[in-house]
């Protein structure tokens, strides 16, 4: 270590620490402190002085290029690059550029002689020179990192300016480009030393938790004069992929808090006084620092305070210590509640759920051999499983559901690994059981009664896979489907919950921690709106499988890759989580799947992974801070039985500047709080109104940029003018306005848009955005490296806008949401192609529908595969979508389901993207703001 | 003291017991707001007293009628015909799933439940005393 005589830099001072037996250095005009010597030392904390914010700067926005691009999985940036314009492009063009569509006519002209049927080129192959012709640089050209670089030139020049610059863009003339989605939100610029640490994760990845503005705004008029939301999206519980960074663990049981506001220490708090104490960054409360902070406990001896990973990662989780806990950390539990009625049997649902579930026991998350299992199956009566360990497993039947008692008070909850055998077998003559059971209706209301009872003391997981309207018993519900209410103010109705049973269990569920999801299946009505109230308010989530029928192998995959992937996902017990924020700024609504237990607690007896959750929040006063720290903290049990507490902080600069508030607002995540809004506003209201206030919110944002953002002001003008990082949100809007859970639509049945008001809901931005922005692809002319294996995995094609003037009679495309993808296949697409793809002579005998590519030795066919299989498994979360095969000319129903996707596209009453921008600019001209 | 006296002097009860009704609604919500109670128990509270004070108003607005009390019943039908209203469409009772959701309405119709209540309490009362001064004379 350093001693007294060491040089130190001008204004240093060097305390020998008697308790740590160290030198403390401490910058007399600041009261800064650190451990290590202020000179030479690359792990010093930012020092203004010592590392000039320059330097700091542009550090800091490399590491954070890196960071994004390992969670975005590098498919969203490495999967064109070549199809960008060159860096000298000038801006305009670069927007008008459309690379897709060059690159069709070229190789069409190129292709037309070769063959010489002129349609009759479909795929690049022959000519890969030509595709991979024009070289260009391997980094996209984008903007908001140009501007970021911009805007830190600025910054030093000028201190006026600090966040990204402001640039107008015309809706009129630039048209939507898909690629804007996957860039990486508007830079969050703090100023310099607001975070202790030099590290590029002291800032939360905005697939954690990202805020609708990256600079709040001071005052609470200002942020209504922007008429932009301001909420936070978060989903702190994400998986991650193989490759990316694992969230650090501080081990030693050491929680620095806050004593007032109970915020946890993290990277944006002050040290003073000598390093003995810390100051919040949320109420500027000073702090004592914990005694064994700087105490390396493994190693028991003096550790160092800057190495610690609260203070260097914004993500962090803690072991918590006693205090902490209730009860002593409860063991995993699974209780499984198996439809076994007639319709469940038939459609083959028992046969795989069950196979499923037994070729999955090994991933349950079970580390330390306490997760328990129950099997319960139930259609009007209930069949319990008694599982005796070393024993024959035995079914007791209770036919009395009115007062649910269960019929023996040991073996039905089992331990997983010590009845392992039992289970197996158990699992498998479980269909074969049931083979011949005629029973219709279900009596799922006493299945989860008596389910909730069995695993009531401990808490866990009901699993309810249920395949008809729950007929019988507490919770039966009545068909309430009504085809003449469809697309009138009365629909909303049907997307409330019908019997306050699922209500008020969930209550009680939630109480005693048990957390419930339901996988439906059902060919006819299921209530879906009602049944989904339960995993709703459970934390839980809600899989539908309309019609489902495994003999459709497509039906099988799909539900078992689901199940599988649900089952084997480490899952967070008794969960509380609360979301604090600096001073005047206040959580004022909550959505998603949990339940609201106080004004800002929220209860989450299990948390699946990859959920999103959304939080509107509400500036009460002047904010005079530099910037404000949001930190959300979910307490829980690990599925392996540690209590930890799972800490997400997210720093954001202040702004009362106008044009930085508009040129930092996240468009994804605006769409994404958007989206929760519109579809409470739904249930609550009507339909209709919820589609009004969507569009109406989108008419102010503009009204109020152009009234306070460009020349025209109050009067009349020629352009629709929104700033550069919003550009894309009003198609956005225009998606969600298309979307099956808020159409305007007769034809859509209660279930399948209670369904997708679920996931609207629930997904987190990374497939949301997908999800009401489709992505759309051109296969029988992609570049020849697209669907080969490059640096980031398989090079995906490059997306198009979503309209109908892109496919090509004789092409082969490919739309997909996340939950399903449709393979297109144009009327005159050549037989050689159906040959390389599907195995089939020609286009008539093609059939249309779900399917299963054949993978076939030609490349092509396997480049298409390729592409399918990485559009499965490129975002996160279980879902595996099905492919349907659309033949331009056939199934009428099938094609229009998938030229919905196409949302820049008229569609019956739905205005298309140019309609919509018009609508959008009469409104915003015509009412005078 | 004749019928009308008699009247009013249970009017001016029931509205007393209406009013403090009202004000136990008031303290309670503000209890949930500084988390002196959870949404599960508030509501279960609550809900105890939902239907009564519906009723006891209901009772009251049927006896105002049968007496011929015109106005009086005039005064309260709006309140009968809202809270029917709101029977009917099922949405009576207090829901602890959206009860923070829906927290600044419920506090802002208890607010001019207990104003309503307060001064029928005042016209009841003066009624009473009419009704007294004129059996006396
Ligand atoms: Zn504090």
């Amino acid at each position: 270590m350093a001693s007294p005589a060491q040089q130190l830099p001008p204004g240093w001072t060097a305390e020998w620490d008697a308790t740590h037996q160290r030198y403390l250095f401490i910058e007399t005009t600041t009261g800064h402190t650190q451990w290590e010597p202020p000179v030479g030392n690359p792990e010093a904390p930012p020092q203004p002085q010592a590392s000039p914010p320059p330097a700091q700067h542009s550090k800091r926005r490399q590491y954070a290029a890196g960071q994004t691009q390992a969670y975005y999985g590098g498919d969203a940036l490495g999967a064109a690059p070549a199809q960008y314009p060159a860096p000298g492009a000038p801006q305009q063009q670069s927007q008008l550029f459309t690379p897709g569509l060059a690159a069709v006519e070229g190789q069409f002209s190129q292709q037309q002689g070769v063959v010489g049927g002129g349609q009759q080129s479909y795929y690049g192959e022959q000519q890969p020179e030509y595709i991979n012709a024009p070289q260009q640089p391997a980094y996209p050209h984008h903007s908001p990192a140009q501007m970021g670089a911009l805007a830190d030139q600025f910054g030093q020049m000028n201190m006026g300016i600090k966040g990204p610059r402001l640039v107008t863009t015309n809706l009129l003339t630039v048209p939507p480009e898909p690629r804007e989605l996957q860039q990486p939100p508007p830079e969050i610029v703090l100023p310099p030393g607001a975070s202790v640490s030099p590290s590029p994760f002291s800032n939360a990845d905005s697939s954690y938790q990202r805020c609708t503005l990256n600079a709040i705004p001071t005052t609470n008029a200002l942020l209504n004069k922007s008429k932009l939301p301001l909420g936070l999206v978060l989903s702190p519980y994400r998986s991650l992929k193989e490759g990316e960074e694992q969230v650090p663990l501080v081990t030693d049981t050491v929680i620095a808090r806050c004593r007032r506001c109970r915020t946890y220490i993290n990277p944006y708090v002050q040290f003073i006084d000598g390093g003995n104490r810390w100051r919040c960054c949320m109420c500027s409360l000073s702090n004592e620092v914990p005694q064994l902070f700087d105490w390396d406990q493994v190693r028991n001896q003096p550790g160092d305070r800057w190495a610690r990973p609260e203070l260097n990662h914004a993500v962090v989780e803690f072991v918590a210590p006693t205090e902490y806990m209730v009860r002593p950390p409860q063991p995993a539990v699974y209780v499984f509640l198996i439809d076994v009625s007639h319709n469940a049997v038939q459609s083959g649902m028992v046969a795989t759920a069950t196979r499923t579930i037994l070729e999955n026991l090994e991933r349950i998350p079970d580390e330390n051999g306490r997760t328990r299992v129950a099997l319960i199956a139930f259609d009007t009566s209930l069949y319990f499983f008694s599982v005796p360990a070393g024993g024959e497993s035995s079914m007791l039947v209770v036919s009395d559901i009115d007062d649910i008692f269960l019929p023996k008070p040991t073996d039905l909850l089992v331990n997983l690994s010590e009845s392992r055998a039992q289970l197996e077998a158990l699992l498998g003559r479980l269909s074969d059981i049931f083979q011949d059971n005629h029973t219709i209706g279900s009596a799922l209301g006493p299945a989860l009664q008596a389910g909730f009872q069995l695993m009531n003391p401990i808490g866990g997981k009901i699993i309810a896979l249920s395949s008809s309207l729950p007929s019988v018993g507490a919770g039966a519900l009545k068909n309430r489907e009504d085809p003449k209410i469809l697309g009138t103010t009365k629909e909303s109705g049907l997307l409330q919950a019908a019997s306050p049973f699922y209500k008020t269990f969930a209550i009680e569920c939630s109480r005693a921690q048990v957390c419930v999801d339901m996988f439906l299946f059902s060919s006819s009505y299921q209530d879906v709106a009602t049944l989904a109230c339960l995993p709703h308010y459970t934390a839980g989530q809600t899989y539908y499988y309309p019609a489902f029928n495994a003999s459709r192998t497509e039906d099988a995959l799909k539900f078992a890759h689901e199940f599988s992937e649900v089952l084997a996902q480490p899952i967070m017990l008794e969960a509380v989580m609360r979301i604090r924020a600096s001073k005047n700024l206040r959580m004022s609504s909550f959505h998603g799947n949990f339940f609201v237990r106080s004004t800002d607690l929220l209860a989450m007896p299990a948390v699946p992974q990859d959920l999103s959750y959304a939080v509107e929040i509400q500036i009460e006063d002047t904010i005079t801070a530099p910037f404000v720290v949001f930190q959300t903290a979910i307490l829980h049990t690990t599925c392996y039985g540690e209590r930890r507490i799972r800490v997400v902080t997210t720093a954001l600069p202040t702004s009362s500047n106008l044009s930085e508030i508009f040129a930092s607002a996240d468009q994804v995540a605006i769409a994404g709080l958007l989206a929760n809004k519109a579809v409470e506003r739904s249930i609550t209201h009507k339909l209709e109104d919820s589609r009004d206030a969507l569009f109406n919110k989108l008419v102010e944002i503009l009204q109020a940029y152009k009234a306070s953002m460009t020349a025209a002001g109050a009067g009349a003008s020629a352009q629709l003018a929104v700033s550069d990082n919003l550009k894309m949100l009003p198609v956005l809007i225009l998606g969600l306005l298309k979307n099956v859970g808020i159409r305007q639509s007769a034809q859509i049945s209660p279930d399948i848009r209670a369904y997708a008001q679920n996931l609207l809901t629930s997904l987190p931005c990374q497939l949301l955005i997908p999800y009401i922005y489709p992505t759309f692809y051109s296969l029988h002319n992609m570049p020849a490296e697209c669907g080969t294996v490059g640096e980031h995995g398989v090079i995906m094609p490059p997306p198009l806008p979503l309209t109908s003037e892109r496919l090509e009679r004789h092409g082969l495309f490919l739309i997909e949401d996340g939950q399903t993808i449709f393979l297109w296949v144009g009327r005159d697409a050549v037989p050689q192609l159906i040959i390389d793809v599907f195995n089939l002579p020609s286009y008539e005998v093609l059939r249309g529908g779900k399917m299963t590519l054949p993978v076939l030795d030609n490349s092509f066919n396997q480049r298409v595969n390729a592409i399918v299989q990485k559009t499965r498994e490129m975002r996160r979360g279980p879902y595996y979508p099905h492919l349907y095969v659309v033949k331009e000319d056939a199934e009428p129903l099938l094609r229009l389901w998938a030229l919905s996707c196409l949302i820049q596209d008229r569609a019956d009453v739905l205005p298309s993207y140019q309609q919509f921008i018009s609508q959008l600019k009469d409104k915003v001209n015509g009412s005078g703001y | 003291m004749g019928g009308a006296g008699w009247l009013f002097l249970f009017a001016v009860l029931m509205a007393a017991g209406l009013l403090f009704t009202m004000v136990f609604f008031i303290i309670m919500f503000s209890d949930l707001e500084c988390d002196y109670i959870n949404p599960i128990d508030l509501c279960n509270k609550l809900n105890q007293f939902v239907l009564p004070e519906h009723i006891a108003h209901a009772f009251l607005c049927v006896l105002f009628l049968l007496c011929g009390q015109w106005i009086a019943f005039l005064i309260n039908a709006p309140l009968l015909g809202f809270n029917v209203n709101k029977i009917r469409g099922g949405n009576h009772m207090y829901d602890a799933t959206e009860i923070f959701r829906s927290l600044p309405s419920h506090k802002k119709e208890s607010f001019i439940k207990l104003g309503f209540y307060l001064l029928s309490f005042f016209y009841y009362l003066y009624r009473m005393i009419v009704a007294l001064i004129a059996d006396s004379e």
